[in-house]
């Protein structure tokens, strides 16, 4: 067993995997809890696919240089969810149709660009899918300063985002700056799947900001245990999934999503089997 | 304990509420008009109609949550948005009960309207949350989470929150509906304690019985305003005909007379005036 557990940290690319797999499992959970309790699930994985134009022209425009990709994927899942405020806010569309009309069009945006660098081809499906094992030391240093910078926020703005999650008529009667709120969610949100984009790639991302939330609360009744939880079965299952990948030679950023999946339907199962629920 | 809960001072020759030719609509649909009326502090004002009269409607013009689209709305001589004094409790169906908040939770929630940004309760603010929960005698469930409460001890926990915000204007949006009689009663108690403190209540409700029993005042809306007044002055059978039309019907009963409105069942006197 120690054994089983010991050998794959012999790989440098191994360590660096195993520790950005649980930093970005923490984040994404965290900033999911609020995703999940908003039932914004759907604009999570918009943003995600939204960020592909961005990925495209940052590789075009750089020649593949990561922290440019980075920054090029950020400023496109901005710009979409400034789009889809922007679209929804009037009321004349529901959000979730301005979501589907921003969404469907970036992501095909990028797919036009990707078609027409064809040679680029390969290494951008390592942002659909993910490419845990080829992080370098920068990037992880990068996915650790981004994602501490994302805690941090979660944590100064917590009683503001729990206010206008639980209840948005009293987060307006108490005259907290709703908008504002609303937009560094997103902002927030499009940071986790930034940096997630490595790890488990712009087509599953979705997984690591809803399925650890999700877990976690058919397991407790507070949300800053929730949180807690999340974070924990997210870190876990990311390095779980990992060690699955290299044993069993299954692509990583699946392995973790699998994990995660599975963990849940455990969890299920047992809630389920214990009914009636109690607290 | 008086001084805790109102931090607010408010010049005392302005009304609570005063609205002037009041309008509100949904997408061009006219869902209030020409709404005036004045509603000095302290008062207990049912608000009754029927359903689509816009009961709720004018709640939100109210906290400020929709704009007008003709008139003004003051709320002790200001604009609603400069005021945190403003308490609207939501219908219970419009809460998502399976959130991992406590009772606790929600009612400290009150206060983050006086905290401001980056700041974190203090012991003050725990202490007024604690009164709270004790004034409408929710301390014993405090850590309980939302969703294992009874209705009402949910609009008791409501009602808490707005203490705690230190509201001395309260919006209630069918606080009774659906909840058994002796919970209804408790309610009608705890605001029966908060007459002292010179908070207004505004108290949607389908129930003319219960308006006229309870209420110093009674608001008779149809979209417009058909009456405003002591609960004799408004349950009238030319008042109730118009804001009812014709799907009242009246009924002789030892107690006078009885009419029923059209949400089934719901009835109030008629005759003789009853005290308020």
């Amino acid at each position: 067993m120690l054994e089983w557990l010991l050998e794959p940290l012999a790989f440098d690319f191994m360590q660096r995997g195993l520790l950005a797999a649980a930093l970005v499992g923490v984040v994404c959970a965290v900033v999911g809890c609020y995703i999940v309790l908003r039932g914004m699930a759907f604009l999570g994985d918009a943003l995600a696919h939204a960020i592909l134009p961005g990925v495209a022209l940052g590789y075009l425009a750089s020649g593949g240089q990561r922290g440019a990709m980075f920054w090029w994927a950020l400023a496109a899942a901005v710009a979409s969810s400034l789009g889809i405020g922007a679209l929804s806010r009037d009321g004349r569309l529901k959000q979730d149709t301005a979501i589907g009309i921003v969404f469907a069009g970036m992501f095909a945006l990028g797919v036009a660009l990707i078609s027409t660098a064809r040679s680029y081809a390969v290494d951008l499906s390592h942002f659909l899918f993910g490419n845990i094992l080829g992080l370098t030391t920068q990037d992880l240093w990068l996915t650790f300063g981004v994602g501490l910078a994302v805690l941090l926020t979660v944590f100064v703005f917590y009683k503001e985002f729990l206010v206008l999650a639980f209840d948005p008529m009293l987060a307006a009667t108490l005259r907290l700056p709703a908008r504002f709120l609303e937009t560094l969610l997103s902002l927030l949100t499009a940071v986790a799947i930034v940096v997630s984009l490595q790890t488990v790639g712009v087509a599953l991302v979705v997984a690591m900001l809803v399925t650890p939330a999700a877990t976690a609360m058919l397991l407790t009744r507070s949300l800053p245990r929730m949180m807690l939880l999340a974070a924990l079965i997210a870190a876990a299952s990311g390095a779980l999934g990992l060690y699955i990948s290299f044993y069993f030679n299954v692509a990583s950023g699946a392995a973790i999503v699998l994990t995660c999946t599975a963990v849940f339907a455990l969890v299920w199962l047992w809630r389920q089997a214990r009914r009636p629920v109690k607290g | 304990m008086k001084s805790v809960f109102n931090q607010h001072s408010h010049p005392s020759d302005q009304p609570a509420v005063a609205l002037t030719g009041l309008a509100v609509s949904y997408n061009g649909e006219p869902a209030l008009e020409s709404i005036s009326l004045q509603i000095p502090p302290g008062l207990r004002v049912a608000v009754v109609g029927p359903n689509g009269a816009g009961k709720s409607t004018l709640f939100k013009a109210l906290a400020g949550l929709l704009r007008p689209a003709a008139g003004k709305v003051r709320i002790h001589g200001h604009a609603p948005a400069q005021h945190l004094c403003l308490a609207y409790v939501p219908q219970a169906s419009q809460v998502d009960w399976n959130f991992p908040v406590s009772l606790r939770d929600v009612v400290l929630m009150g206060r983050s309207g006086q905290l401001g940004l980056l700041r974190w309760p203090a012991a003050a603010d725990q202490r007024l949350v604690d009164e709270s929960l004790a004034r409408v005698q929710l301390s014993r469930l405090a850590k309980r989470q939302i969703g294992q409460l009874s209705g009402g001890q949910r609009q008791r926990m409501f009602i808490a929150r707005a203490l705690a915000q230190g509201a001395d204007l309260l919006l209630l949006d069918e606080p009774l509906a659906g909840l058994d009689l002796p919970s209804q009663e408790q309610i009608l108690k705890i605001l029966d304690e908060l007459r002292g403190q010179h908070i207004t209540v505004l108290f949607a409700t389908h129930d003319l019985q219960l308006a006229s029993e309870h209420f110093d005042r009674i608001l008779l809306l149809n979209r417009r305003l058909v009456a405003y007044g002591t609960p004799g002055e408004v349950l009238t059978a030319e008042h109730l005909t118009a804001a009812y039309g014709g799907h009242m019907q009246a009924i002789d009963t030892d107690q006078g007379r009885l009419l029923l409105g059209d949400s089934g069942g719901h009835a109030g006197h008629e005759g003789e005036p009853p005290h308020a």
